[in-house]
Parts: structure tokens; sequence; C-alpha cells
């Protein structure tokens, strides 16, 4: 089922009822869900992403625009009717009832002609349990489990009554480091297996980047750039995609462009060609650095870290807008960590310039 | 958070409690202001279409009423002596039982029993305990029951003492209704504070342990300004339950309100109202006016003092 | 250099016997004082019991018998058919009971719409209710004693009822442990196309099922303990609730009086509450600790 949102916009009327301010949760989003896959929404809390969940799901009537699913308007059907599934934060289990009685509850509210026999449901709850591989754990109270079994009895509950779309609502956020890694494969897993469309909000990129097939950048209500991870990440439209995707964090610089040559501070560090003469912020990734005695960008050397595979090389540099740069170099090169100094030429297609005013990437010729 | 399309739902959902309010809450509290200063008020009058002219004659009527000092000394002075009292004690008893671990569940469940109990049939306990049976004239004298309490006196070599029976004085009648007041009010107490004093962080008490501080100075300068919000509480509560004694001296004395021969020696704001709901509203309501402000000043003087003496 | 660490272990060593002495006479002191205190609040209820198992001529007698010599447990009788109790707990039952029931229903309904709905002027209708629990109860009851006779229900069930259905009190208690429940369930269910209805019966009602018996037993326990009101509105035989019926029954507490019997029928009449006690006892403490407010 693919879903399609159409100029989706919803407005909150302001909290303080004496001044007229509105808050724009999400303005104007359009975007065509392809059927079948993960999608992750993704940026920073208040950016609108749950808002957008929320509307997809029914809970929120939007304020302007459309959702569609496949080709039907589900705009101003109530979530019942969507055929939806929706996992929030904090699971939401009904903490009286059993993991059985969880996830028989959304069956046991189909009427008429979707309504089902007894054993019927027994069947499908099951079928979701084990899907989930939680089957062995039907009798339990959700008090009784983990917080990572928790969240495989809120996706079952979810699915056991084969929605037309999944929504996950920062579904790893209340789960330790390790069980995180492990239940985002289950993710995965579970919606290749299903094949249900699927969308997915959180504030982690790494999350995103590392399931989804598409992830949707959002910042305060507008949507910045959607496309496959890598894509993004490799094309970054601007400063505030840039600085978001990627650990360690992009280090941005101050910079200035004369003659198709990127200027930092007095370094000429790289050649741009097609760039008009201005000033621009500069954004390095971390891996856009090569070790070279001779290289054209001088750093002042703070410490280097050894993380077996890689060295991280942490340095200053007075026009630097992050206090520490780091560059993600191989173990192989040796570096002299008495030097006050330390020199690098860069990776062109890592370094990204932006526009000082709207912070837009400048497109360089290559 | 849901746009619920449906709001009329809501009003369906309060409209019986609504209602049920409208009719015995909100439209009593505007009639009862009004009853207040009508002249004459008749309730039979009043349904044949009379009009009342306004007036202070209801308050000047209740003010002016011979027994109105005495009853309301009586309902000052039951509130003065036994909220004091029985605060104390009950706080006592709290940090005692905080204190312990052994038979600490039995314990609380004994000091709670007093509450679920009718305050009417436990009234005719305590008069049992406090009667004494033989004063009537041609009774044998060898069957002479001074009491229960005046027996536990006897042992400490005081004579009886009259308590409640014909001929008793006013001040015997308030210490009985003040012993029993403060029996019937220390459960609640307790449970208040008891459960106060469990939720106040272990932590304070160890700090003040590292640095030795006595055990007196911690139950002065630490227990009870952090209990002081419930301490607060627990007067106001006591303060305005003191004001509206009525029906513990109704279990001991009877409808009377007094020992035989002396009926009303005790009457109370409370008591004075209810036997003129009857014979006339408009006094009724203007005595319940001024019941109604005297706790209403007494309530905000708590409230001034406690804002003085609370420390956080 | 080696005496004076002796000497200060010799010091620490009085000093922690000192305070294990004091420490056990504070423990003594405090077991002390409440074990007084456990047998004063205990006293009246053994005294009770003791007297209505005694004959009237040994309960007379100049010094007291703390067990009675004859155990007369046809006092029990004779108070039973006295005050005619057998007739007062029907009565006061049926009241309590229907009562409670439709108090229930009308506190679930109102605690809902407070928790869980969005309407206008929510918040202010709430202050509103809250605001009267302030008043005291005698303002309300002049002018509903006019109101039932207006309505003509002097001597009828449906006064002892209707009066004092809706308390703001369980309203506000019941709302408090609605909120408590997360919000994220409510939605759940409605993504699921559970009815409001529905919701609130399986979900919100088993989850607050504690409130709902501590509202129970407190009003139920109201419906025994009341007084006042009946002894105004419902004075005659067939609709005479059990405290009015115990009172009545026996005027006179002073002089000689058959203080066994009295002392049979109280106990008659207390016996449910401690039943009621002994079953629910957690309920009970629960509901009051957040309230003060009796029955």
């Amino acid at each position: 089922m693919k879903v399609v949102l159409e100029n989706l916009t919803k407005i909150f009327p302001s909290r303080n009822k004496k001044s007229d301010e509105q808050v724009v949760a999400v303005n104007n989003f359009n975007f065509e869900i392809p059927d079948g896959k993960l999608i992750g929404l993704l940026g920073p809390s208040g950016c609108g992403k749950s808002t957008t969940l929320y509307m997809i799901s029914g809970l929120q009537a939007p304020s302007g625009g459309k959702i569609l699913f496949g080709d039907e308007d589900v705009t101003d059907l109530s979530p019942e009717h969507r055929g939806v599934g929706l996992v929030f934060q904090n699971y939401a289990l009904y903490p009286h009832m059993t993991v059985k009685q969880n996830i028989l509850f959304p069956l046991e509210n189909l009427k008429g002609e979707d309504a089902m026999s007894k054993a019927e449901r027994l069947e499908r709850a099951y079928q979701a349990a084990k899907l989930v591989q939680i089957d062995e754990l039907m009798e339990r109270k959700p008090s009784e489990l983990s917080g990572g079994q928790q969240q495989r009895v809120a996706i079952a509950r979810a699915l056991v009554k084969m929605p037309r779309v999944l929504l996950l609502d920062e579904p790893l956020s209340n789960l330790d480091a390790r069980l995180r890694l492990q239940t985002r494969e289950e993710i995965r897993r579970i919606q290749r297996e299903t094949k249900i469309t699927t969308v997915f909000v959180t504030h982690d990129q790494e999350e995103a980047m590392s399931i989804s097939d598409m992830i949707v950048v959002m910042k305060l209500g507008v949507v910045q750039q959607i496309g496959a991870p890598q894509d993004v990440y490799d094309n970054p439209v601007n400063l505030f995609v840039a600085k978001f995707l990627g650990t360690p964090p992009i280090n941005v610089f101050e910079g200035k462009v004369v003659g198709e040559k990127l200027h930092i501070g007095a370094q000429a560090v790289l050649d741009v060609p097609g760039v008009a003469d201005q000033e621009v912020f500069v954004g390095i990734r971390p891996e856009g650095f090569i070790l070279d005695s001779n290289g054209p960008l001088t750093l002042n050397l703070n410490s280097v870290e050894v993380m077996g595979r890689d060295v991280s090389v942490v340095s200053w540099h007075t026009d630097a807008l992050v206090p520490a740069i780091r560059s993600i170099i191989d173990a192989d090169n040796k570096i002299d960590r008495d030097s006050e100094t330390i020199n690098f030429k860069l990776k062109p297609h890592k370094v990204f310039l932006f526009n000082k005013e709207t912070e837009e990437r400048i497109v360089v010729e290559r | 958070m849901v746009n619920s399309k449906h709001k009329w739902k809501a009003w369906l959902y309060l409209s019986p409690a609504i209602i049920l309010l409208l009719i015995f809450t909100v439209w009593p509290i505007i009639n009862t202001v009004q009853l207040a200063f009508m002249e004459n008020y008749d309730i039979m009058q009043a349904l044949g279409g009379k009009k009342f002219t306004l007036g202070f004659g209801n308050f000047v009527s209740v003010l002016q009423y011979d027994g109105f000092l005495q009853m309301l000394g009586t309902t000052v002075l039951l509130c003065v002596i036994t909220v004091p009292v029985s605060t104390m004690l009950a706080l006592l008893i709290a940090v005692c039982l905080n204190s312990i671990k052994f038979l600490n569940r039995f314990l609380q469940t004994i000091f709670f029993l007093p509450y679920v109990t009718n305050s009417i049939a436990i009234g005719m306990v305590f008069a049992a305990m406090f009667n004494i049976i033989g004063n009537v004239p041609g009774l044998d004298s060898s069957l002479v029951s001074w009491g229960i309490f005046n027996d536990l006196l006897g042992v400490f070599g005081i004579k009886p003492i009259n308590w409640i029976n014909m001929g008793s004085g006013y001040w015997e009648n308030i210490f009985v209704m003040v012993v029993y007041i403060v029996w019937n009010a220390l459960p609640f107490k307790i449970l208040i504070l008891l459960g106060a004093l469990q939720s106040v962080n272990k932590q304070y008490y160890d700090a003040a342990k590292v640095d030795g501080t006595s055990r007196a100075r911690t139950f002065w300068r630490i227990t009870v300004p952090l209990l002081s919000p419930m301490i607060t509480y627990v007067v106001i509560t006591g303060f305005i339950g003191g004001f509206k004694e009525y029906s513990s001296i109704v279990g001991i004395f009877g409808d009377t309100m007094g020992p035989p021969g002396n009926p009303g020696q005790l009457q109370t704001m409370v008591g004075f109202i209810y036997d003129s709901i009857k014979k006339n509203q408009g006094k009724a309501s203007a005595a319940a006016i001024i019941l109604f402000a005297i706790i209403l000043v007494v309530t905000l003087i708590n409230l001034k003092v406690s804002k003085k003496n609370t420390h956080y | 250099m080696e005496k004076i660490v002796t000497m200060q272990e010799k010091d620490m060593q009085k000093v922690t016997s000192t305070q294990r002495v004091v420490k056990v006479l504070v423990q003594i002191a405090v077991y002390g004082f409440l074990g007084i205190m456990a047998l004063v609040t205990l006293f009246p209820f053994y005294w009770m019991i003791i007297s209505s198992l005694k004959s009237l001529e040994e309960y007379r007698l100049p010094n007291p018998t703390f067990i009675p010599k004859q155990w007369m447990f046809t006092n029990y009788i004779k108070a039973f058919n006295t005050a005619n109790l057998g007739s007062l707990f029907v009565n006061t039952m049926f009241v309590g009971i229907i009562s409670t029931v439709l108090s229930l229903v009308i506190t679930v309904l109102a605690a809902f719409a407070f928790a869980r709905l969005e309407f206008k002027g929510k918040n202010l209708l709430f202050a509103g209710l809250l605001a009267t629990m302030m008043i005291p109860g005698e303002m309300f009851t002049i002018t509903n004693y006019q109101t039932v006779v207006q309505f003509g229900w002097l001597n009828k069930f449906v006064v002892l009822v209707v009066p004092f259905l809706v308390s703001v009190f369980y309203i506000y208690l019941l709302r408090q442990n609605f909120l408590q429940i997360p919000n994220e369930l409510y939605l759940a269910a409605k993504v699921d196309g559970t009815s409001d209805l529905k919701y609130l019966w399986k979900v919100m009602i088993p989850l607050a099922l504690p409130t709902l018996i501590s509202i129970t037993i407190l009003k139920m326990m109201g419906s025994w303990n009341s007084y006042m009101w009946p002894r105004l509105v419902a004075n005659d035989a067939a609709h005479s609730m059990i405290t009015n019926g115990l009172r009545n029954a026996f005027t006179t507490t002073t002089g000689d009086v058959d203080i066994p019997v009295q002392m049979a029928a109280v106990a008659l009449v207390s016996a449910p509450l401690f039943l009621v006690f002994i079953f629910f006892r957690k309920y009970i403490m629960k509901g009051v600790s957040r309230s003060g407010i009796k029955g």
C-alpha cells in the first residue's frame, strides 16, 4: 500500500490564549511513500515528525492537505477505519491484560463482516506472536516482560489485524544500547517478511540510516530532504541536514571562495571550479581528511585517540565553528603526537560548501 | 490530544452528575443565602407565592438568642482543646510507629480501628463507661456501679465524679466529650501523618545521624518542618470537623444535647441549625452562614500561621 | 603514642556501649507508649463486648468484673428485638446498595469525561466543582430539606438515595486515578476501533478497580453511619435507617438503664463495619488517606 501525503499541514493554536501566535507543526508536507518500504522520519524534537505520524494514523486531523492510502482518500477517516497499526514509544500495553489478551484486543473490536470466530482470532494472535518470537510468553503480564519483549508484544498487537500501514513512534528509544541494535535488525526483518509499508519516527540518525529504505529529514515542520540514506549523507541539500547526519558529526568552518579556490584562514585548501567569489560555510566529513605533511590545511593538534581500526585526530582552528575538529584516518598512518600542528589534504567529495545567508548547498562543478 | 468529533458525548456523560449537583448543591448555595436575608420567612407562605422583605432580622435573632454565646463557646472550646491534643498525640504515635518494624502493621491496624465505627453507637459505649448506676432513689446501694472510668480513678484514690448523669456539670460534660472526640479523631490523623512520614526521604535522617544530631533536635528541626504541610492539613480539617461537632454529642447524650434535666447544656452550632430547619429556615440559614464565616476565618488564620512556620 | 590510641579505642567502646543502652531504652519507651495507646484505643471495644454479655445485676456490681461470670447471649436476642434491628438492617442495606451502585455509575462517567475527553470549559467546570467541596454540608441541608418537601419525597426511600448521589470528592479521586493511566492506552484503543464506553469498561475500570472499591466501601459506610439527614426526612419506622433506629430505641444513655442490652445492640450495629474492615482494610485506609471525609 503506497501512502501519499499531499500538502499536509498541521497548525496548533497557541497555548497562550492572549497571543494569536500559532505553532505550525507540519508545513506543506508532500511525499509519496512507495509500497512495501520502510521509511524513517528523522529530526530533532519538535520538528513535527510525531505529528506527521499521528496524522497518518488518524489520531490527529490535519489542518490542511490530504492523506491517501493507495488511491483512497483517508483524510477524514477515523483511525479505526484506516487499517493502521501503531506502536507507541512507551508501548501502551494494557497492564492488566496478559500478552495474549493484549494481542487479541484489536481483533475483538472488529464488527460486521470483519468479525472473526474465537478460533480464528487465536490463530491470528499466535501467528503474530510467532512472527515477533514471543509465542512462549503469551500468558505473562506486561510487567513480567523485559523492555525488548514488551516492544515485540506491542508490534505483534499492531500487526495482528494485518494493517495496511504500520507506524512506529520512536520504537527504540526506551531500550538500552545493546537491545537497540538487536531490535532494529528485528524490525527490519519483520518489515521484510510482512512487506507492510512502514513509517517510523526517530531522532537518532544512526538508527534511521541503518534500517530505512528512505529517510525524511525534518526541521521545524518543514521537510528538508528525502532520499535513500546514503544519498542524503553524500549529498546534503543544506547545512542542517549535513550537520544532522553522521557520527562523529561533520566539521564546520568559516571560509571564503576567491578565484575558484576555497580558503580557510589564509590557506587555499581546495579547488572549487564554477563557484563565484563569496564567503561560505565549509563542511568537511571526518573521513574527508588525508594525512599529508605537505597538505594545504594546517590544524592545531590537540590529541590523538586510537580506536583500533581507525585513529581519531582531535584538533582546533580559529575559523572552525565546532570546538573540536575530528578527523578519522586509517590507523596505519604515523602521526607525530608531539607536533603542535598537523597537515591534511582534503577529499573533494567529502567537502561541502554552503551559502552563508541561506545555508543552502553551493554546487561545485566537477 | 484526540480530535473528538463528538463533544456532546462528554456532556452526556457529565449530565447525571451536573443535573444532581445543580439541584442539590448549586441551588442550595444560592437559596440558603437568600433565605438568610428574608424577614419572617415561612415555607408555606412562600409556596403560596408570598414575597418577603430583605433584612438582617434572621442574623439578629440568631445573635440575640439566649443560648447563642454558650453554644458558640462550647463549639470553640471543643475545637481548641481537641485539635491540638489529638494532633500532638497522633504525631507522637505516627513517629513512634514509623520507627519500629516489629508489630508495625498490627499496631497500625489497631490505631485505625476507631475510624470504622458508627459515632452514635460508640458514643453509647463511652456513655456507659462514664455512667453511674445507682443515683436513682430507692435503688439498693449494694448495687451501685460508678462506671469503669470512675473505678479506674479510684485506683489512684480519686473519688467518683458525676460525669454525665442528672445534675452533672458543664466542665465534666466537656471532659467526656474531649476524651471521646480525641479518641475518634486520632485514626485519621495518624494515618495521614504516618503516610507523610513514610514519604520523607530517608537521606535527611541519615545526614542528621552523620552530623550527630540528637533525637529531639531531629524531631523538631527535620521531622516537623518536613511534615508541616500535612500537619497544617490535619489541623485545618480538625478545626472544620470540630466546628461541626454534633453527632458525637448525640451519641453520648442523645438528641437532648445535654444530661438529663439540663437539655441543651452542650448545644452546638450544627445542633442549633438542625433544630431550626423544620421550624424556621431563615434562622437556620443565617446560622449556617455565620458558621461558614467562622470556619472560613479560622481556616485562613491557620493557613497564614502555617505559612509563617513552613520552612521550605 | 600507643597509649593515646588505646585510650581512644576505650572511649569509642564506651560510646558505642552507651549508645546501645540508649537505643534499647528508646525502643522500650516507644513500644511502651504504643502499647498503652493501643490499649486505650481498644478498651471501648473490649468494654462494649464484655458488658453486652453480662447480666444487668452483674453489670451493676460495685466492683466491675472483666470477664462475665455468666455469658448472657440472650442480651443479643433482646437487643435485636427491642431495636427491631432486622428491618433496620434491611432498610439500610437497601438504601446503601442502591445509592452505591448509582453513585458509582455517575462518578465513573463524570470522571471519565473530566480525565479523557476534551470539551470547552472543562477546567473551569472542574474548578467550580472542587470549590463546592469547601462549603459545609449544613448549608445544603436547609434548602435540600425544602426541595424534598416540595418534591413530596418525605418518608420515601428516594429521599435517602438521590440528594447525596454525587460526591465531588469521589469524582476528583477517580479522575486523578484515570489521569495516571497513560494517554497512549486510549490512543492505542482508538486506533484499534474501540468505542469510548468499551475502553472505559475494558481498560479504565479494571485499572482503577482499587479506587472504585475504596469508593464503594466508603459510600456503604456512609449509608450505614448516616444519622442527621434521615432523622430530618425519614422518621417513620418503615424507612428508618439503622443508626436512627438504634438511637430511637435507646433514648436514654444515663442512669439506671439496661446497659448490657444497649451494648449488645451497639455491638450488632458495629459488627458489619468491623467485618468490612477486616476484609477491605487496605482499600479503606488507602481511600481515607487521600481524603479525610468520613462516609
